[in-house]
């Protein structure tokens, strides 16, 4: 047992002692010079070599510095974080989500507060929605990268075979599936073994259903009421959406990657997804080539009490740790990150992810239906965020499971709200 | 041990290093011991005496920061619906592992010795072991394919039996989910259970049987009176292995199902992974895992008691 | 007279038989399904592929290289570590006169019963506090830690039945316990050895609760790991998932059948008192 206090010695002394800097001056001189390190969440094959070009070039144009990155993927990046944060190890420049994630991460003091950045010329380059989806008590703490938000995306062929035209209102919707169903096809793909693609709809729907005053007074932990009627008519509409579109509760077996194959195989009619994930529904290597791919915004009911032009979707960003040594730098290697040519990069394939920096997209470039998705953010009145990461993760639990249960039928829209409502009692 | 008390006035007679180079000559003794003893203790134990400590306390992962919370985080654990609920699976594993890898194995493993020709006995055993040589990452994935509604093989053999009707979203279904992953559970073990009978089985003497069959006792009458009571040892180490093995059961629900749906699946093991590596409380997590220590020390003492009774009766 | 017993062996055959197919199948279908198209494995779950082309398990070897790496890497250290120190230690508690002996039986073969899933939360910090959280020294040291107790009981048990007369004849001769350990005793307890590498090896191998706890680089993580995470990360590559499965599980199950024979004979000395 002699190991013990040799450990905890080495933890005590692996402890960086640097000062701390909680707000980032505008006016710092950046010194281009040291390491900086760098962690995205574009491990996989497909997004890696992009943080790997910026890097390279960044440190082409400098000698002095040197960028260590450390990719991750979406699975990886918490437990990643985590670790990190644990050793007192955070990197310079890390990747966050909006929501409770970042405010975690701001609680925590872990990141730098860069209002006075971002009010600044450069930050008026990004898009105005998704700076303020990283603000946290009225102060600026990310830089977002790139948009995401949820579309039913649909193959154009089968529409077209069954005599649908795209819905413009939710009972459009259901109807397109009654004559889809009564043709024998899959009207709308769901693989629900995860509860977040369950849940992704109830967002976009609450979002319809429910004032958006109310839905961020019940976002947050220390106002979560949780109580307006309009939450049992999203579940409802859900519960109707399921019985009469998709396999029903059969879908809670199914991965989400065999659904979205269904719509790619050319067997099921449509498939909701984000928009990021459009290059890999149609492809040359589908059933459903790109061309034949369409999208559109789930509609809203004719009735709506909520806001019916609302979205759901978020961006994603980066913050620069408190911790870091050489906050100036880290600050210009992010500005560098979302120039208009590196975010036209962005947004272009293979990466296809909708740059957030005001003209970092370039239609002659970019896949027409992610050209599309962005046109449909940049009009949304209200971009929603993802359920399971606006709220204190107790809530999010709550609804995971709640909308699981939902759509096996083993709960009833007001058993789910009353799982949410003590969960947000719990939280506080 | 003995020869150093032989005298021991002796070495303090002598000059005064002598004691201290005894004190040295017994710790050098030690030498077989000490990595062990530093590895395990370390790693083993330390971290169990750790985890009572962290189980009273908050702990804040984004901050850095510790709180005591004295009983709080147990106090938890009886409002918890869902401990209840994973205590009913872990259960539910229990006794079904121990049906099926205990006293089906040890049928098995008698059926098998049984065969006359070396040959089948060995090629048996081998066949039926595969699963246990495979991750259960893999099979996980793989049960997880095959219940997979639509595409699966589950589905494919039901309908081909005619038995279309029974099919079920095997792994979605709150009522059935554990049990799909306990069945897959028993795919995965009961060759390797069979195999440690096998082993027991050979060890019996042949003449018992031999003297048995001369009383004109039949197979089922020789596993029943020889092959059970000589391999009771392996039996009693196979329960206690199973049950608390069942009670630490983690990967396979783990890759299958995570906890779902809606926490039907939910095992103490995947529900400590969730409380402190999803919800990042640690504290509760810790909690549930001196429940762990509670449940699977209950059964090594009550085995060791229940090993102890029979010897003395 | 002789119809019931033969019935009974039809009856017998038929259920190994048919328990067999229940255990085999399924692995069949796996590496079937490293041959077949994605709407192919959707399609027609039964039946032969259509091709025996071997681009998935070229793409699923690509895929998984760099874990397989570390998973021997990780196997072959541990195989090493474990089985030496717990001959080792089985070698000082059987047969060299120590202080205190029962209570270090107790304490070392105690660990036996102590759950690795309790020792999660604080075992996060010790190895962050030793700086080797994410490497795989981290799982080596953990995997050597848990196993050293069940492997030195089965060594342990070996010894205790080997004739004492060995020893004391070459004690005689001036052999010191060092020399008895690894001339004499090592080289008698071969069986045994050799069932715990095998079992050492299938148990590291596969464990997947710390290599996923305690490693999160694609460089670190070992195969179990890596292959969970492929679901996510191939989407709705299927035929490389099944390919890469197939992959993981090929070399365990030739090693096994290779070494059962002296596997079990170890096992049947060892355990079956």
């Amino acid at each position: 047992m002699r190991l013990i206090p040799l450990a905890a010695l080495l933890a005590v002394l692996s402890t960086p002692l640097a000062a701390e800097t909680l707000v980032a001056d505008p006016a710092a001189p950046v010194t281009h010079e040291g390491n900086l390190r760098v962690m995205t969440k574009f491990g996989s094959e497909r997004l890696r070599p992009y943080f790997e070009t910026l890097a390279a070039a960044y440190m082409a144009a400098h000698p002095g510095v040197t960028i260590e990155l450390i990719q991750e993927d979406d699975d990886s990046v918490k437990a990643k974080t985590k670790t990190l944060l644990a050793s007192n190890a955070m990197p310079d420049v890390f990747f966050s989500w909006t929501g409770t994630w970042g405010g975690n991460l701001v609680r925590g003091q872990r990141a730098v507060d860069l209002t006075e950045v971002l009010d600044s010329d450069w930050g008026k380059t990004l898009a105005p929605s998704a700076v303020d989806a990283f603000a946290y008590g009225g102060k600026k703490y990310g830089v977002p990268l790139y948009l995401d938000a949820k579309f039913m995306g649909y193959s154009k062929p089968i529409f077209a075979e069954a005599g649908i035209e795209v819905p413009e209102t939710f009972e459009d919707l259901l109807a397109a599936c009654d004559t889809l169903k009564a043709k024998g096809i899959t009207p709308i793909a769901v693989g629900n073994k995860s509860p977040w693609v369950g849940l992704h709809y109830v967002g976009q729907m609450l979002a319809h259903d429910v004032p958006r005053a109310v839905l961020e007074a019940d976002f947050d932990p220390a106002t979560a009421t949780y109580t307006d009627p309009g939450y049992v008519t999203t579940l409802n509409r859900l519960s109707e959406l399921a019985a009469r579109c998709t396999v029903g509760p059969e879908m809670n077996g199914i991965a989400y990657q065999s659904a979205l194959q269904m719509l790619s195989d050319g067997k099921a009619a449509m498939y909701y997804q984000e928009i990021i994930e459009f290059d890999n529904s149609a492809s040359a290597s589908t059933v459903l080539k790109p061309e034949e791919f369409g999208h559109f915004i789930l509609p809203a009911p004719k009735e709506a009490k909520g806001d019916p032009m609302a979205l759901e979707g978020a961006p994603e960003g980066y913050m620069i740790s408190t911790a870091s040594e050489n906050v100036p730098l880290a600050l210009d290697f992010l500005k560098f990150a979302t120039t208009p040519e590196n975010g036209k990069l962005l947004s272009a394939p293979p990466y296809g992810q909708p740059s957030a920096v005001v003209g970092g997209a370039d239609p002659a470039t970019m896949n027409p239906s992610v050209v599309g998705g962005l046109q449909d953010i940049a009009e949304a009145s209200y971009l929603i965020q993802w359920l399971d990461t606006v709220n204190h993760p107790k809530v999010a639990t709550a609804w995971l499971n709640g909308s699981q249960a939902l759509l096996g039928g083993t709960m009833t829209a007001e058993e789910v709200m009353e799982g949410v409502r003590a969960a947000a009692e719990d939280a506080k | 041990m003995t020869d150093i008390h032989q005298d021991p006035g002796a070495a303090t007679r002598q000059e005064p290093g002598a004691t201290s180079r005894r004190v040295i000559q017994e710790f050098w003794r030690l030498r077989w011991v000490a990595v062990a003893v530093a590895l395990v203790g370390s790693f083993v134990y330390w971290p169990i005496i750790d985890n009572f400590r962290v189980s009273l306390t908050h702990q804040d992962i984004f901050t850095g920061e510790t709180s005591p919370a004295g009983l709080e985080n147990y106090r938890r654990l009886t409002e918890d619906p869902v401990i209840g609920l994973a205590l009913w699976n872990n259960l539910a594993y229990a006794v079904i592992s121990v049906l099926f890898q205990v006293f089906g194995a040890f049928l098995l493993a008698a059926i098998i010795e049984g065969l006359g020709s070396p040959r089948a006995r060995a090629f048996w055993r081998a066949v039926y072991f595969i699963p246990s040589a495979i991750s259960t990452t893999v099979t996980g994935l793989l049960f997880y394919f095959i219940y997979q509604p639509g595409m699966g093989l589950m589905d494919g053999v039901l309908q081909g039996l005619g038995l279309g009707a029974w099919s079920r979203v095997w792994l979605g279904d709150p009522d059935t989910a554990i049990y799909a992953i306990i069945a897959m559970s028993q795919w995965q073990g009961f060759g390797y259970a069979a195999l440690l009978f096998s082993v027991a089985i050979q060890k019996i003497p042949a003449e018992l049987y031999d003297a048995a069959r001369m009383d004109g006792a039949g197979a089922l009458r020789q596993i029943w009176s020889i092959t059970l009571p000589m391999t009771r040892e392996m039996t009693g180490l196979m329960v206690i292995i199973t049950v608390t093995g069942a009670f630490q059961v983690f990967n396979e629900v783990m890759v299958m199902t995570g906890g779902g749906p809606n926490n039907a699946s939910q095992v103490l093991g995947t529900w400590l992974y969730e409380q402190g590596f999803n919800q990042n409380d640690m504290g509760y997590a810790a909690a549930i895992g001196s429940l762990i220590f509670a449940v699977t020390m209950a059964c090594g003492l009550a085995q060791l008691w229940l090993n102890a009774r029979r010897r003395v009766t | 007279m002789s119809f019931w017993p033969a019935m009974a062996r039809a009856f017998l055959w038929a259920l190994l038989l048919s328990l067999g197919v229940l255990v085999i199948y399924p692995l069949l279908w796996m590496a079937l399904n490293g041959f077949r198209s994605n709407s192919q494995i959707f399609d027609t779950p039964f039946g032969l592929p259509d091709s025996w082309a071997l681009t998935h398990y070229a793409a699923a070897w690509a895929a998984t290289r760099g874990f397989l790496a570390s998973s021997l890497l990780v196997t072959l250290v541990s195989t090493v570590t474990t089985v030496a120190i717990s001959a080792w230690t089985a070698y000082g508690l059987t047969r060299t006169p120590m202080p205190g002996q029962p209570l270090f039986v107790a304490f070392i073969l105690g660990g036996m019963m102590l759950s690795p899933t309790v020792a999660l939360v604080p075992l996060v910090r010790m190895l962050q506090g030793l700086g080797i959280y994410d490497t795989q020294g981290a799982l080596i040291l953990l995997y050597t830690a848990f196993r050293v107790p069940f492997t030195t009981f089965l060594i342990r048990a070996y010894m205790l039945d080997l004739p004492r007369d060995l020893d004391e004849a070459a004690t005689m001769d001036g052999a010191s316990p060092g020399t008895i350990f690894r001339r004499i005793i090592l080289p008698l307890c071969s069986p045994i050895l050799i069932s715990c590498i095998v079992l050492h090896i299938l148990f590291a191998w596969n464990e997947y609760l710390f290599a996923m706890i305690f490693t999160n680089s694609p460089g670190v993580q070992t195969l179990p790991v890596g292959l969970s995470s492929m679901l996510s990360k191939q989407g709705t590559n299927f035929a490389t998932l099944f390919a890469a499965m197939t992959i993981s599980a090929l070399p365990i199950v030739i090693l096994f059948f290779l070494t059962q024979r002296y596997f079990i004979r170890g096992l049947t000395e060892g355990i079956g008192k």
